[in-house]
């Protein structure tokens, strides 16, 4: 009785993994036995089929926030590396001592910051009664948000830098939407006119992204 | 005939089972329907939105004043402070409730549009908002602001054909 391949063995095979000794060996085995052979080309096309159709790396969620959080990280290692023979260099004391101590790094980052922080609120606070962004975040790395507040145009301003281009030959279609009616049990949002004409219907779809089905003739 | 194998049906259900999920998550991803019954949630207040386009070339129709909210008759002047274009054009507006536990959808156009959930009244008057500005399929940024009624936000969108497109927010009084 013939032992059946072993599984690893066929993942290896089918994603292209083997060396050309094991290869050669593998498909030998195949040969003398049709039936598998059939059913490795089955495999092999339901493998194809899924490469097509299914991602292989599927986006990190938050990679942006992941990345700078590892960036942060080797900063502070790589500090530390250096930081380390200037102590040993150091030790039988000076009067800078202090200066090289690790918590004079963390202490001098906070007093900064703080400082930074106090300054910018200083400068950049709007005028009270106005409105304020807080906090910004951009799923795109490449998209950066900036928010100030306009004192020439009494307004808040979030300003998106590196946005692509709407292309210019699509339409922008804008609506005059007069009211809207929610409906919370399905996640609709039905907009309409102000002769009572739906205009858009909005809904969400599986990955929770909303889905506008436009009702304008 | 087809994957008689015990060992090897199992490689095949693992690969299945990943290839149906894909599939079935595209499938959900089309589904939608409209409810027959509508309930109103509880509201906190009203924004109004709009989308215009700035340029320096007056190809398309100016803002009529009597489309602008009491507070923003000088839209387009306050605009051509910050974004330094000449001409402003109106391409759509949406007056939405705030709802108080549900999200609200700005939408002036279904090319940009903004979701808005709010997280309760500021001290000092004002909402408390979570949005998130959307281009069709793609959330463009999500931000936490603080808006007050009168004092507009302005969003500065994609550039689009010889100007820009920028979404204006304001929180409504009940006059306007």
């Amino acid at each position: 009785m013939k032992t059946p391949p072993d599984e690893n063995d066929i993942v290896r095979w089918l994603d292209g993994e083997m060396d050309a000794a094991e290869k050669a060996a593998f498909e030998a085995e195949l040969a003398a036995d049709p039936a598998l052979k059939t059913e490795m080309e089955s495999l092999g096309t339901l493998g194809a089929l899924l490469r097509k159709n299914v991602a292989a790396d599927p986006p990190v969620p938050h990679a942006d926030f992941f990345n700078s959080q590892i960036q942060v990280r080797i900063a502070q290692e790589e500090m530390d590396r250096r930081r380390q023979p200037a102590g040993r260099a150091a030790a039988g004391g000076g009067l800078l001592d202090w200066l090289r101590r690790p918590w004079f790094v963390a202490a001098a980052t906070a007093a900064i910051t703080a400082l930074a922080i106090v300054l910018w609120q200083d400068r950049g606070a709007p005028a009270a009664g106005t409105s304020i962004v807080l906090s910004n975040y951009t799923p795109n790395p490449e998209v950066r948000a900036r928010a100030f507040h306009s004192d020439e145009a009494n307004a808040t301003v979030l300003m998106l830098d590196g946005l692509s281009e709407m292309p210019a030959e699509h339409k922008i279609t804008g609506h005059r939407v007069f009211r809207s009616e929610t409906d919370q049990e399905v996640a609709t949002t039905t907009l309409f006119s102000s002769d009572g004409h739906v205009l858009l219907v909005l809904a969400k779809d599986a990955l929770d992204h909303p889905r506008l089905l436009d009702h304008t003739p | 005939m087809f994957l008689r194998r015990p060992h090897l049906r199992r490689v095949a259900a693992l690969l299945a089972a990943c290839w149906m999920c894909a599939a079935a998550h595209g499938q959900e991803a089309k589904k939608f329907e409209v409810a027959p019954e509508i309930r109103k949630p509880a509201t906190e207040g009203k924004v109004w939105g709009a989308l215009l386009y700035g340029s320096s070339s007056a190809s398309g129709a100016s803002v009529a004043k009597d489309e602008l909210p009491k507070a923003l008759q000088d839209l387009p002047a306050r605009l051509g402070k910050v974004f330094h274009f000449t001409h402003f054009e109106l391409l759509g507006q949406h007056t939405q409730d705030v709802f108080r536990e549900y999200e609200s959808w700005v939408v002036p156009s279904k090319d940009l549009f903004l979701k808005v959930d709010s997280k309760g009244r500021a001290k000092d008057g004002g909402m408390n908002l979570h949005l998130q500005f959307w281009r069709e399929q793609q959330v463009l940024v999500k931000s936490d602001a603080i808006l007050r009624a009168d004092s507009p936000l302005f969003i500065g969108g994609p550039k689009w054909r010889h100007g820009q497109l920028i979404f204006v927010l304001m929180l409504t009084k009940d006059e306007d």
